[in-house]
């Protein structure tokens, strides 16, 4: 246990948690350590984000600003974006295109494959310096559909074991990987990362009112929670039968593949990250803790290489109105995560009640508006943190 | 040269259009558009790396009314409000065919929360087509372009 064990306890029961986790300023820093900075995999970029040689991105793995970079090798690679001198913050783009990177302060210069080039004034370094020594800290890297993962541990297991059951949902919402990037929304909550983090199934149809007017809830639906802390949701959206509210309908139609019904996949990954097919619209959310009560989300949005011409401008306008911050079904997600941080500064503790009765170890299949899924994913979490159990 | 009146018809437009949305009156609001009208409000970053991705993007007259809709409707008693106060400055003016007219004019919108404290909420440029005609001026196309790329929370309302 961390800190003041005397004030920090994880209750007995799994279906229970202490709000203080969502405030605490030693669990927080923990958590960049154990977690941001540990064995886990954090999907960073898509190939479609660098679609040619010299294209970057930056974002941050955790507090960290990285950098993610396809090489003039055709190799994407991730490092940290940071100066292997004194550590100055290398490109400071959201997004770009780069033959080298040169840092402003001393201007050492590394290639798009983060190999430093050269090093004014290097005549006077000492003698032990090689060049080779100081290239742009390269993170362990894995693809899975297109989507780059990168993990700061060496003890990281294989991604696919990782990903666990979520792996085959990947192939439903990336297809096979060849993406056309669309664009991004961001957005930054005034919440923990791990409020943002913990919606289930049970809130949808409840605080959304969109699905109701809808009624796109009543198909076949799962989610499965793996041993990695990984929510993976399936479920069959009714086709919108009762869009007549909407004038433009086009906002909830459903035009890919032939004859099988519209669904929805949510694949929540442990910690943050999220892969999302809903109805044509394929997105991937990105997210950075910035700290104890302030999270930001990128949301990506992307069509498939073979779309034709219509097919690409349904997904963009789909995308641009149905899913993200501002988004006809998913706008109250961001005055909720606000609340939950507001109301988690009372005492007491969180408890789930939907569906926990049939919560078992993982892999475990609970029913698409359970919030059972989510003890599941704090287990995981707990086990990572180190925390311990109260025996009562 | 574009005349006085003219002018005056245009700013009274945009005037209209932010009072409307400060008021919350999205009858108002939609009473800004001519028949034909659009409103697209995206981040300066997409625009400028080419990518057509937008934070709200109703580019026909049927998605503008469906935006009233979620607002008075659909989202209604779901969110935590906030109020705006939008300001504004004309930077340019030039005619276009017929009656048209590209209207460039830089914004910033407060918001105030529930919590009653008054933050920036975007900060940005419109890039409008304004059709004039005897009864008055109308947005053909209202683009609202942030450069704000990372909003807070969540937007409601067109800015």
């Amino acid at each position: 246990m961390v800190g003041e064990p005397d004030i920090f306890r994880w209750p007995a029961n799994p279906t229970e948690l202490p709000k203080a986790a969502f405030h605490r300023e030693d669990v927080f820093r923990l958590e960049l350590e154990r977690i941001f900075r540990g064995p886990e995999w954090h999907p960073l970029a898509h190939l479609a984000e660098l679609p040619k040689p010299g294209d970057f991105k930056t974002f941050r793995l955790g507090d960290a600003p990285v950098l993610a970079i396809r090489g003039d090798d055709d190799r994407v690679r991730v490092v940290f974006n940071s100066c292997t001198h004194r550590g100055t913050q290398l490109q400071t783009c959201s997004r770009g295109h780069a033959e080298e990177f040169e840092c402003p302060y001393h201007r050492w210069l590394f290639n798009n494959r983060g190999e430093l080039l050269a090093a004014p004034g290097s005549d006077r370094f000492p003698a032990a310096f090689r060049k080779a020594d100081y290239h742009l800290r390269e993170l362990r890297t894995a693809e899975f559909h297109g989507l780059i993962f990168a993990t700061c541990s060496d003890d990281a297991p294989e991604l696919a074991t990782y990903l666990g059951e979520t792996a085959p949902l990947f192939e439903q919402v990336l297809g096979d990987g060849r993406l056309v990037l669309l664009g991004y929304q961001k957005v930054t909550f005034s919440s923990n990362w791990k409020e943002y983090n913990d919606n289930e199934g049970y809130h949808a149809p409840l605080l959304h009112r969109a699905f109701r007017l809808l009624r796109w809830q009543g198909g076949k639906g799962i989610q499965c929670a793996t041993e990695y802390g990984h929510v993976g949701l399936q479920a069959e959206l009714q086709s919108a039968a009762n869009s007549d509210f909407l004038n433009d309908r086009s906002l909830v139609e459903f035009r890919g593949a032939n004859g099988a019904p519209p669904k929805s996949i949510v694949i929540a990954l442990f910690p943050l990250a999220s892969v999302i097919k809903h109805l044509d619209v394929i997105n991937v959310r990105y997210v950075i803790p910035h700290s104890v009560d302030e999270t930001e989300v990128h949301y990506a949005y992307f069509c498939h290489q073979d779309d034709d011409p219509a097919m690409m401008r349904h997904r963009l306008r789909q995308s641009s109105n149905l899913l993200g911050p501002s988004g006809f079904i998913s706008l109250e997600d961001g005055a909720v995560f606000n609340r939950l941080h507001q109301g988690s500064l009372t005492p007491g503790r969180v408890r789930y009640q939907k569906g926990v009765a049939a919560m078992a170890p993982p892999p475990c299949i609970v029913d698409q508006n359970d919030e059972s899924a989510n003890p599941i994913k704090w287990e995981h979490y707990r086990q990572v943190m180190g925390f311990e159990r109260d025996q009562r | 040269m574009i005349s006085a009146e003219l002018l005056a018809a245009i700013d009274d437009l945009q005037i209209r259009y932010i009072s409307a949305l400060d008021r919350r009156d999205f009858d108002a609001w939609l009473a800004c558009f001519d028949s034909h009208g659009s409103y697209i409000c995206t981040p300066r970053e997409n625009e400028e790396q080419g990518l057509p991705l937008a934070l709200m993007m109703d580019d026909c007259y049927e998605r503008l009314k469906d935006r009233v809709s979620y607002i008075t409707q659909v989202w209604a008693g779901t969110f935590e409000d906030y109020w705006t106060r939008h300001f504004i400055q004309r930077l340019a003016c030039t005619p276009g065919s017929t009656n048209s007219y590209s209207v460039i004019t830089n914004f910033e919108v407060l918001y105030t929360s529930a919590r009653g404290r008054s933050e920036i909420l975007v900060a940005g440029c419109y890039q409008d087509e304004v059709i004039v005609s005897p009864t008055g001026a109308k947005f053909r196309a209202k683009k609202a372009v942030l450069d704000t790329s990372t909003t807070p929370r969540y937007l409601v309302y067109p800015v």
